[in-house]
C-alpha cells in the first residue's frame, strides 16, 4: 500500500507540467511502462469483487447464485450497460443493477442505512470491487448500447440534453468542458473528450491521483462538483453539489456516453492519472 | 472521506434532514418547513438554469439561440452592478489575491482566473483556456469594459466559457473594482 502511494506521487511529479491524458491509448509512457510490468492497483479491486461475487448474502444465496460460478452468465452484460430491466422496472447502469441485484435477491435491507452508507462508499466491500469484476467479465467485447426500449430512449435524450445544459454559478455544461474545450487545459489538468474519446471502455478506472477506483456514477457526479449548483439564493448558499447517487441524471449521461462509446473494446479496470 | 459520509446520509428520500445547513433551519420560512430530497434539491438546482444559459445549452454552446445577439449583451449588460468607488478600486493586494494568490502557487476560491488565464509569469500552473493576460495593462482597453468583463462576460460576448463572476454573486463589485485595478497597474507583476 504504501508502496503504491510513493510511486503514485513519484509518478504524478514526473508528469506534473503534462497535458492531456485522454483515452488509455494515450496514456503517458510511464503509466504504460507501469501496464507492461503488470503493476496495476486496479486489479486488486476486480479480485475483491471477484471474492465478494461468491460470498453468500443474508439469505445465503450470492452473486453465482443466479449468475454461475465465476460470472459465467454475465460475460458481455456489462457492454450492454446501462439498459432496461424488466425485473426493476426501469433502466439501470452497473451500479444501480447490483444495488438492484443484492437487495431484491440476496436479502440486503435497502432501509438499513448501514448497508446502504457501506454500499455508497468507495472503499466499501460491495459496489466498487462487484462494478470492476463485473465489467471485467466483459473485457475484449465490443461496448454495444441499444436503446431499443423507450425507456432507454427517453434517458438517451435527457442524458443528451443534460450534456449542453449550462447552469450554476460558473455557467457550466458536460459539453463546456469536454466538448467544446477538449484538448485545452484548466490549469495543468488536460481536458479530454469522453464523447468523441470512446473513453467508457476504460471505465471503472483506477486513478493514481486520487489512489482508488472510480466508477462512471462516481466520475460523473465528481465532475458535476463544478458547476456550483444550489438552490436558493446565492446569499444563502444552498449548494447542490452532486446529483444523488443512482439518480436518473446520473445514468442518462452514462447512457449518452456509453452510446456515444459503442464498438470501442471494454477493456477494463482502466487506468489513470 | 467526508463526501462520502454525506452521500451515506442521502439514503433513500426524506433522510435530508441531516444536511440542511444549520443557519438555514432556522431562518427558512414556514411554507419550506419540510426538508429537501436531495433529489428535490438538485431539481430545484438545475431549474435554476436562467434564460440566457437555457439559450447556450444548444450543441454549440457558445451560439445563443432564441435570442438575437445584440439583445443579448444589452439584457446582460443592464445586470452589471458598479461600485460606488469607481471601478478601479484602491486594494490591489486584495485584487491580487483575488485573481490569484502567489503565496498560493496562484490559487484563489473565487475569482480563480489561472485556472483559465496565465498572467503572472510566476504562476506556471496556469490554464490555456482564455487568453493570457500578461502585459494585460498595456494594452489600452478601458478599466471599464475589464471590469464589465469579469462582472458578466456575457455581456461582451454572449455564452462564453467565461463564468459570469459578478452576476452570479462570487464576487462583490468592489472586489472586482480591486482584480481591475491589479490588473491595469503598472507595477502589477502582469505588466512587467
Ligand atoms: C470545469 C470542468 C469540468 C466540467 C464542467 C465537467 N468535467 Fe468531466 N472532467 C474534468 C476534468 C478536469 C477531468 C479529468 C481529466 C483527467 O483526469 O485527465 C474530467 C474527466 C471526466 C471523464 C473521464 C475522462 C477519461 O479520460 O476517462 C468523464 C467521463 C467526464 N469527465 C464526464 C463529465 C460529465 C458527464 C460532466 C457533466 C455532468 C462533466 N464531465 C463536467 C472537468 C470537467
Ligand atoms: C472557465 C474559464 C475562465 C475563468 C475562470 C476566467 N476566464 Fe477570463 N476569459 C475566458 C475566456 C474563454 C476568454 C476569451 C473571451 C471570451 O470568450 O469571453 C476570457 C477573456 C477574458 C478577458 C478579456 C481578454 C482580452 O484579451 O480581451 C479578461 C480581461 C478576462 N478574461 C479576465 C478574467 C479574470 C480577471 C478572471 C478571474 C477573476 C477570469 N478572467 C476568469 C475564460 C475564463
Amino acid at each position: 500500500m504504501r508502496k503504491r502511494t510513493l510511486l503514485a506521487s513519484a509518478i504524478m511529479a514526473g508528469g506534473a507540467v503534462l497535458t492531456a491524458a485522454v483515452a488509455q491509448e494515450q496514456l503517458p509512457t510511464h503509466l504504460k511502462e507501469l501496464l507492461e510490468l503488470g503493476m496495476h492497483p486496479g486489479h486488486a479491486y476486480v479480485d475483491e469483487g471477484r471474492e465478494m461475487f461468491h460470498t453468500p448474502g443474508p439469505n445465503g444465496k450470492s452473486c453465482a447464485t443466479c449468475h454461475g460460478q465465476d460470472g459465467k452468465k454475465l460475460e458481455g452484460a456489462y457492454a450492454k450497460m446501462p439498459r432496461y430491466y424488466k425485473d426493476i422496472g426501469k433502466v439501470a447502469d452497473i451500479d444501480t443493477r447490483i444495488l438492484a441485484c443484492m437487495t431484491k435477491y440476496m436479502g440486503y435491507d435497502k432501509n438499513d442505512k448501514k448497508f446502504m452508507k457501506k454500499f455508497k462508499k468507495w472503499n466499501g466491500p460491495y459496489r466498487v470491487p462487484l462494478a470492476s469484476y463485473v465489467a471485467s467479465l466483459s473485457n475484449g467485447m465490443r461496448i454495444d448500447v441499444k436503446l431499443d426500449d423507450p425507456q432507454e430512449k427517453e434517458l438517451y435524450k435527457m442524458g443528451e440534453k443534460l450534456w449542453y445544459m449550462r447552469v450554476g454559478a460558473r455557467d457550466f455544461s458536460c459539453g463546456i468542458c469536454h466538448t467544446v474545450l477538449a484538448g485545452k487545459r484548466i490549469r495543468l489538468q488536460g481536458l479530454p473528450d469522453p464523447v468523441k474519446n470512446k473513453v467508457y471502455a476504460h471505465w471503472p478506472a483506477y486513478r493514481f491521483g486520487s489512489d482508488r477506483m472510480w466508477t462512471m456514477e462516481d466520475r460523473v457526479r465528481s465532475c458535476f462538483k463544478a458547476y456550483l449548483l444550489y438552490t436558493k439564493q446565492w446569499s444563502k448558499k444552498d449548494w447542490v453539489k452532486k446529483p444523488p447517487p443512482f439518480s436518473d441524471w446520473v445514468i442518462a449521461l452514462e447512457l449518452y456516453m456509453k452510446h456515444a462509446a459503442n464498438g470501442a473494446t471494454v477493456e477494463v479496470p482502466g487506468l489513470l492519472r | 472521506m467526508r463526501k462520502f459520509v454525506l452521500a451515506g446520509a442521502f439514503v433513500g428520500l426524506g433522510l435530508l434532514v441531516a444536511c440542511q445547513p444549520a443557519a438555514q433551519k432556522a431562518e427558512a420560512p414556514k411554507a419550506e418547513k419540510k426538508k429537501l430530497s436531495s433529489k428535490e434539491k438538485f431539481k430545484i438546482a438545475l431549474a435554476n438554469q436562467d434564460k440566457w444559459q437555457k439559450a447556450c445549452s444548444n450543441p454549440t454552446q457558445l451560439v445563443p439561440e432564441g435570442i438575437d445577439v445584440e439583445t443579448f449583451k444589452k439584457e446582460m449588460l443592464a445586470t452589471v452592478k458598479f461600485p460606488e468607488g469607481g471601478v478601479v478600486g484602491k486594494n490591489i493586494a486584495r485584487g491580487e489575491k483575488l485573481f490569484g494568490d502567489p503565496k498560493k502557487g496562484g490559487k484563489s476560491r473565487r475569482g480563480n482566473c489561472y485556472a483559465c488565464h496565465c498572467g503572472d509569469p510566476k504562476i506556471l500552473a496556469c490554464g490555456n483556456i482564455g487568453p493570457s493576460l500578461r502585459g494585460y495593462g498595456k494594452r489600452g482597453i478601458d478599466p471599464k469594459d475589464t471590469y464589465i468583463r469579469i462582472y458578466n462576460s456575457w455581456a461582451q460576448n454572449p455564452c462564453s466559457v467565461m463564468p459570469r463572476l459578478g452576476y452570479h454573486g462570487v464576487l462583490k463589485p468592489e472586489e472586482i473594482a480591486d482584480i481591475v485595478a491589479y490588473m491595469h497597474d503598472p507595477n502589477s507583476p502582469l505588466n512587467k
